[in-house]
């Protein structure tokens, strides 16, 4: 059970990715009430550029924990991209029930403005360095020009506007309703009013993709402590688990708006929409609606209806993305799957500034990996 | 047939302006990103093809007056490419596939056919 956890995010941090790191964990150690040398098992995962500009790190799980002086006898990397940290979640649950070790640290993060600043994302890093790929068909799709990873959302928005008629004006809806949300968030870096018009008016970054539909990339750590007892918080249990990884090329599927969250959320589609609050990734307006439908919330093509139809606050119809999502936090280092874990943890603790009242389940969906291979479903509460 | 067979077929095939893809013998399967073995049932028995050249905007985006483009072509298989021209860009567009050379590297493009 997680018995400490905490944040530490700046919209850009002067120092190193290590000082930034080591922040986050000392919060999570004091809600914990537990000592540095009690950590006995660490899982993080590792990004092109975003640990302090490094293009890869050997061995970098070793690296980190040698500076943050933690010894331990587990320690294990995720390879899923945003939803990293909600995988590994699941997995120091598993270990701390085997006996594998007894406190377990998650630390998801990295500087994203570093990447930022040389114009590219962390899934485009392969257009300035010839030593990394995204795919193994790098020489035939290197060469044209596109900006991926919001093309290829765009691409998937697109075919949802044709197919199902959705509308820019819907997506804009959402954004505008999560800005409501983080308006009461109480730790939200974009806030103040926001309308439809506003989004709309916003730059179109990838057609039909608006720049206020769009995460923008941050500096910052999650820490997560996972232990055998949740101490001073509430015993939140995983409740249900899938994830499911959809390794084809978008290009070679079917249907572009069919994701792998169809497949991590099967095994419990009637319980996800018993839950209290949704914590839905929202890398983009697009990614929220397609796991709406994906995960049988919404019937396929319905999620545009929806958002006009539903009232997203904490005290509304449907509490999506409370906090108000990482569209409106900043997204640490190109993942928001720590943002999702962090005000779902918030809710279930009654820690919340804008509380979903008897917050009992809280339904999170992360998605990631290059073109959005990877989805982990998860109900968690008590 | 290995991977460096295939991609120096590809490369022959768009100098000669030809979009070429790849078959399965065994299930039929057709697809564009070169494997040495079939990415439905396994087997290597397959052989390079070439397109007729015909397909339609399966789904695209405009970015820095670029359009990225999911291309379907005819035969079955889609591809990742940019549209040359701008004109009214559309799914199920009809586009015929035109080669170009940019930094000693030749590509396959879309044409939309208006
Ligand atoms: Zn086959």
């Amino acid at each position: 059970m997680i018995s400490g956890f905490a944040e530490a995010v700046y919209k850009k941090y002067d120092k190193s990715a290590y000082e930034l790191m080591n922040e986050a964990l000392s919060k999570a150690l004091d809600m914990a009430g537990i000592q540095r040398s009690d950590i006995d098992g660490f899982i993080s995962t590792f990004m092109p550029g975003i640990f302090d500009d490094n293009v890869y790190m050997h061995f970098f799980t070793s690296q980190i924990c040698n500076y943050l002086g933690i010894n331990v006898k587990y320690m294990d990397s995720m390879e899923y991209g945003g939803p990293s940290v909600l995988a590994a979640y699941y997995r120091a649950e598993k270990l701390i029930k085997d006996g594998s070790a007894d406190n377990i640290l998650l630390l998801f993060g990295g500087k994203g403005s570093l990447v930022k600043d040389r114009k590219i994302t962390v899934d485009s890093y392969e257009k300035i360095n010839d030593g990394v790929t995204n795919t193994p068909y790098k020489s035939l799709l290197n060469g044209y020009d596109n900006i991926n990873p919001v093309s290829d959302y765009a691409l998937a928005a697109q075919r949802h506007k044709k197919i199902y008629r959705s509308t820019d004006e819907q997506r804009a809806e959402l954004a505008v309703k999560q800005r409501i949300n983080a308006n009461l968030s109480g730790y939200s870096m974009f806030t103040g009013d926001l309308t439809v018009e506003n989004v709309i008016n916003s730059p179109v970054i990838s057609d039909p993709l608006h720049l206020l539909e769009i995460v923008y990339p941050v500096d910052g750590f999650h820490a997560f402590i996972v232990s055998k007892s949740a101490g001073k918080l509430r015993p939140v249990k995983i409740l249900n688990y899938g994830e499911a990884h959809f390794t084809k090329l978008p290009v070679e599927m079917d249907d572009i708006t069919l994701l792998s969250a169809s497949e991590s959320s099967g095994d419990f589609r009637e319980k996800i929409k018993k839950c209290d609050l949704y914590e839905l990734y929202d890398s983009f307006t697009i990614t929220v609606m397609l796991q709406l439908e994906n995960t049988g919330i919404v019937e396929r093509g319905k999620s545009g209806k929806f958002i006009e139809n539903t009232d997203f606050k904490s005290n509304g119809d449907f509490p999506l993305n409370t906090g108000g999502g990482s569209i409106n936090r900043g997204q640490p280092a190109y993942m928001s799957g720590s943002v999702l874990l962090y005000e779902s943890l918030l809710q279930l603790n009654n820690m919340a500034k804008n509380q979903v009242k008897s917050a009992n389940r809280a339904f999170i969906n992360g998605i990631g990996g290059w073109s959005r291979s990877h989805s982990v479903s998860m109900i968690i509460g008590e | 047939m290995g991977l460096t067979e295939i991609y120096n077929q590809y490369e022959k095939y768009f100098k000669g302006n030809i979009l070429p893809y790849i078959k399965c013998n065994n299930c039929n399967y057709k697809f564009y990103y070169p494997r040495d073995m079939c990415p439905e049932c396994g087997s290597d028995n397959l052989s390079i093809e070439k397109s007729n050249g015909n397909g339609k905007i399966y789904s695209y985006t405009v970015s820095n007056k670029n359009i990225w483009a999911i291309i379907e072509m005819n035969e079955g298989f889609k591809f990742y490419a940019n549209i040359t021209n701008s004109g009214t860009v559309d799914i199920n567009k009809r586009i015929t596939i035109t080669f170009i050379n940019k930094n000693n590297k030749t590509l396959p493009y879309g044409e939309i056919q208006d």
